[in-house]
């Protein structure tokens, strides 16, 4: 208790000048596992400062505006792409990343970083189903296509139970991946016909919903969702702390979906590069990388973390696919500029309801 | 007259219902045994646990009550001056400067004020935060002020002025006095509106900054636990018996006579 | 008016009054904003934020985005819905906060402060648990949805999903809202005299006519003020409509928060702001002449005097 009284009262003082060093750390809530910070405070004798986003796009904003005082950051691949071509990251020194060679080679060099001058893989997840087992047995209702995302036939059974996500990109890609086009297909055409399988689906979905759909999945609420692996395995462990009678799965989609690798990378005006070096290497020791794994579920690139995750984890195709999976998973590409702006009109009208 | 009281206590308490059932929800759910806000489980204390040793959230949860009391201070007095000026003298800029401020965006706000504090190389922290806060606090004040102003009687100021009063003076023991209860109301607005800020904050604090707001809406894609309505509870008793500290040690300030 | 003015506003006075808050806001406000008043003529940046705004020595601005938005209608047809949920918003307010105002104006001193208080506490605690306690009030397994849906039933009608929906919307919109509603009526109601009433009733009024011939004229700058104050905010938010609302449930704050994040179409996103805050000072500035012109009832004794 005079641990709070003598937090509040240093809080007068305002200005968070901390005594040992800090390192900022901006970060999505909950990609990292607490006991892995208190390693790396132990390691490197500093103290790790962390905020938080919640969206890729929120995470750009605020760069774009000329926001400063962060070390590192961890976007999604698209994004790296934003902050490169906009001369927003710093290039890493790779001579002090001694565990690099613990990723899984097919990460690396990617057509967004070329010889990962700026980036390393962190954590990974895809965009998949996620499903009230016990509901979609009842229904008799595939679990493995998006059709029963976009198909009235599948979706009668299920009207007003279903949500997806409220992404434009997201969305496009699900349906450009049902359609049979590749995720980052560019043509108009393809679009439209996008779109117009959107808005067919539409009536019968509950919501565009990218933060409470996992609540209501897991009270049962709404029984089918177009979600993130992560919140999809999140949702199991909660259903099943709740004691209910129905199971939270995983569904991968055979058409293919998106896969979402986030990575570590520093900003250009970072005022420690040195620790944000420090911390890189860290989390690509197995151990530290297997930690958050195991804690929420994600896909992991290092393959010394193996050993170290659990085995119901390892085992689960959702987040570990095996290799016909992985051909068919893509990494959403950044839009050019008339690209995003034709992509909003469309989903502005999709929302619109016209 | 009984019935026409009856009718006003039955809508009243109406409305009372309707602000409290889901306050009630949400304090009951602090002591819910379930990850999500979703559903009763059972009982527990462990979310107030969690709470006690979260230092990041109560860190949050100390810089929203700093930054609220000092926003609402200083936008109470500039809101007071100007629903004042308002309502005295055709002042066209100050009344459209404070109505902007509640029709923009926050979104737009937000991103301007940041390039704008880049601009002056102004370090982002609690300050800059505050500072964005008082800007767009003002304008609730003053509208309240202003209002309450509006077919106030003249002839208790005039007689004071008569009477060889300063203009302070006048200020001070008859015009203050009578508008009190709008500079209260626009207060406490004032204190709700910089407490529960997400996106002006959000673009607006600095690398090492969280406000609640900020460590809650974080939280939102993966599970907003039932710490969130401990802290939140904490923080409103917390508030609540400020408010009546405060009143009883001037209880003078606080009363309209 | 004036004559008062004239006698007791100097002119130091009168910028020692006006002058501060207007600095402040000119530069905390007017100053970031028109900043972004200029984004709205620039060209967005290729990978977000702004393009240089001087380019190859010349200035590059130009009207495109101004442009897109007449000429697509979309925009305005998500603007006039936008419109219509925060003139229902406010109606709905009024409705609910006159009587909780009213109620607390008349009590006595003792309980005044304390029921004002009631009335504000529960925003104090954070937004998004009381939009996920409404989520759990309306959700479709809860006793409202159950009871709802089973009258429905009696009718023949098909079960109605309460949330996600345009009425999880209004209502969650009424209740974020509803203090900045019954605060500026309760500091107008609070120095009505009550022996104007009961002059009223000792002359014959009814009780009605005692409310909208006494009580709610005098009421009027605070209705206005709590109507400013919960309309045009309603008019741009987003947050609500993310959390619960349907399909069809996306406002302008929705679109113009997509420019700023997913689009990263700034000037467009400015040029929308613009529009919103344009119409929402407008729309004020039409209110308060419409109450200028409707205050014909005498409001004070100086009034009555002349």
């Amino acid at each position: 208790m005079t641990r709070i009284i003598a937090l509040l009262a240093s809080l007068l003082v305002a200005a968070p000048v901390l005594a040992k060093d800090a390192f900022h750390l901006y970060n999505w809530n909950n990609y990292i596992a607490p006991e892995t910070i208190k390693r790396f405070e132990d390691f490197c004798k500093c103290d790790v400062v962390q905020t938080y986003y919640s969206d890729n796009e929120e995470l750009l904003a605020k760069l774009a505006a000329g926001a400063k005082g962060y070390d590192m950051l961890v976007p999604t691949s698209n994004a790296v792409q934003a902050l490169i071509k906009g001369g927003q990251l710093k290039p890493i020194d790779k001579s002090q990343l001694t565990n690099l060679k613990n990723i899984n080679p097919i990460y690396l060099d990617t057509a967004f970083d070329p010889g990962n001058k700026y980036s390393v893989p962190y954590a990974m997840s895809t965009t998949i189903i996620g499903y009230n087992d016990q509901k979609m047995k009842e229904l008799g209702l595939p679990t493995d296509t998006w059709a029963v995302i976009f198909d009235p036939k599948y979706l009668e059974k299920v009207k007003g139970r279903v949500t997806v996500l409220d992404s434009s990109s997201e969305l496009f890609a699900a349906a450009l991946k049902y359609l049979g086009y590749s995720a980052n297909d560019v043509d108009p055409k393809h679009w439209d016909e996008a779109a117009a399988l959107i808005k067919k689906a539409k009536p019968y979905w509950a919501a565009f919903n990218a933060s409470s759909y996992i609540k209501e999945l897991t009270v049962g609420n709404i029984w089918l969702v177009h979600g993130y692996s992560n919140d999809i395995f999140q949702a199991n462990l909660d259903a099943k702390a709740a004691g209910r009678p129905f199971q939270i799965l995983q569904g991968m989609p055979k058409e293919g979906a998106v896969l979402a690798v986030d990575n570590m990378v520093i900003h250009k005006d970072a005022p420690r590069p040195d620790l944000a070096l420090k911390f890189m290497n860290f989390m690509l020791e197995g151990k530290n990388s297997s930690e958050l794994t195991n804690l929420i579920g994600s896909g992991n690139p290092n393959m010394d973390a193996v050993k170290y995750i659990k085995p119901e984890i390892l085992k689960n195709p959702a987040i570990f696919p095996d290799k016909a999976v992985e051909a068919k998973l893509e990494q959403l590409k950044d839009l050019t500029g008339p690209q995003r702006r034709l992509r909003n009109k469309l989903w502005t009208e999709i929302k619109a309801g016209r | 007259m009984r019935n026409r009281r009856l009718v006003l206590w039955t809508a009243a308490l109406a409305g009372y219902a309707f602000l409290y059932v889901p306050l009630v929800i949400v304090i009951a759910y602090s002591f819910n045994n379930s990850r999500l806000n979703a559903e009763w489980v059972g009982f527990t204390l462990q979310w107030y646990d969690t709470l006690f040793h979260d230092e990041n959230m109560l860190v949050a949860a100390g810089n929203s009550l700093a930054i609220a009391l000092v926003a609402s201070l200083v936008s109470t007095v500039l809101g007071t001056a100007a629903g004042v000026a308002m309502y005295r003298y055709p002042a066209r800029l100050l009344s459209v400067l404070v109505l902007a401020p509640i029709a923009i965006p926050e979104i737009l706000m937000g991103v301007s004020l940041l390039i704008f504090f880049v601009l002056l190389n102004f370090t982002l922290g609690l300050v800059s935060v505050a500072l964005a806060h008082i800007a767009f606090c003002i304008g609730f004040v003053a509208i309240v002020v202003r209002a309450r102003l509006a077919g106030m009687d003249e002839t208790l100021t005039e007689a004071a002025r008569d009477c060889g009063a300063s203009p302070w003076n006048t200020f001070r023991y008859i015009t203050l006095p009578l508008i009190m209860p709008g500079v209260i109301a626009g207060a406490l607005m004032a204190f709700t509106l910089s407490i529960d800020d997400f996106v002006i904050t959000f673009f607006t604090a600095g690398a090492g900054t969280v406000t609640l707001p900020l460590q809650i809406y974080s939280m939102i894609k993966i599970a907003v636990t039932p710490e969130v309505n401990a802290v939140s509870s904490l923080l409103m008793l917390l508030t609540l018996a400020l408010i009546i500290l405060a009143s009883k040690i001037s209880p003078t300030l606080l009363r309209s006579e | 008016m004036s004559v008062v003015a004239a006698r007791t506003g100097s002119r130091l006075g009168r910028w020692l009054v006006s002058g501060p808050p207007t600095l402040y806001l000119i530069v905390f406000f007017a100053v970031p904003s028109l900043i972004m008043v200029l984004a709205s003529f620039r060209t967005p940046g290729e990978f977000g934020g702004l393009a240089p705004l001087v380019e190859e020595g010349k200035l590059d601005l130009n009207l495109e985005s101004y442009a897109r938005f007449f000429s697509e209608s979309v925009y305005a047809q998500i603007f006039l819905k936008s419109f219509w949920y925060a003139l229902l918003t406010t109606l709905l307010c009024l409705a609910l906060a006159y009587p909780l105002a009213s109620l607390i104006a008349r009590s006595s001193k003792r309980y005044r402060d304390l029921l004002l208080l009631l009335v504000i506490l529960p925003f104090w605690s954070n937004f998004l648990i009381r939009v996920y306690a409404w989520m759990i009030i309306l959700g479709p397994n809860a006793a409202l949805a159950k009871t709802v849906n089973g009258v429905l039933a009696w009718f023949g009608h098909e079960p109605v999903p309460l949330l996600f929906s345009a009425f999880a919307v209004l209502v969650c919109l009424v209740y974020v809202h509803l203090p900045f509603m019954v605060l500026p009526l309760y500091a107008n109601l609070e120095k009505h005299d009550l022996a104007l009433l009961d002059a009223a009733q000792d002359l014959g009024a009814n009780a009605w006519q005692r409310f909208w011939r006494i009580t709610f004229p005098l009421s009027l700058p605070g209705v206005y003020a709590g109507a400013a104050l919960v309309f045009i905010p309603a008019f741009g938010i987003f947050a609500i409509p993310d959390i619960l609302g349907g399909p069809d449930d996306s406002l302008i704050g929705n679109v113009i928060k997509q420019q700023f994040l997913e689009t990263r179409d700034w000037p467009f996103g400015s040029v929308l702001s613009i529009v919103l805050t344009v119409t929402a000072l407008v729309l004020a500035g039409l209110a308060a002449w419409v109450a200028r012109r409707n205050l014909g009832a005498p409001s004070s004794a100086k009034e009555s005097r002349a």
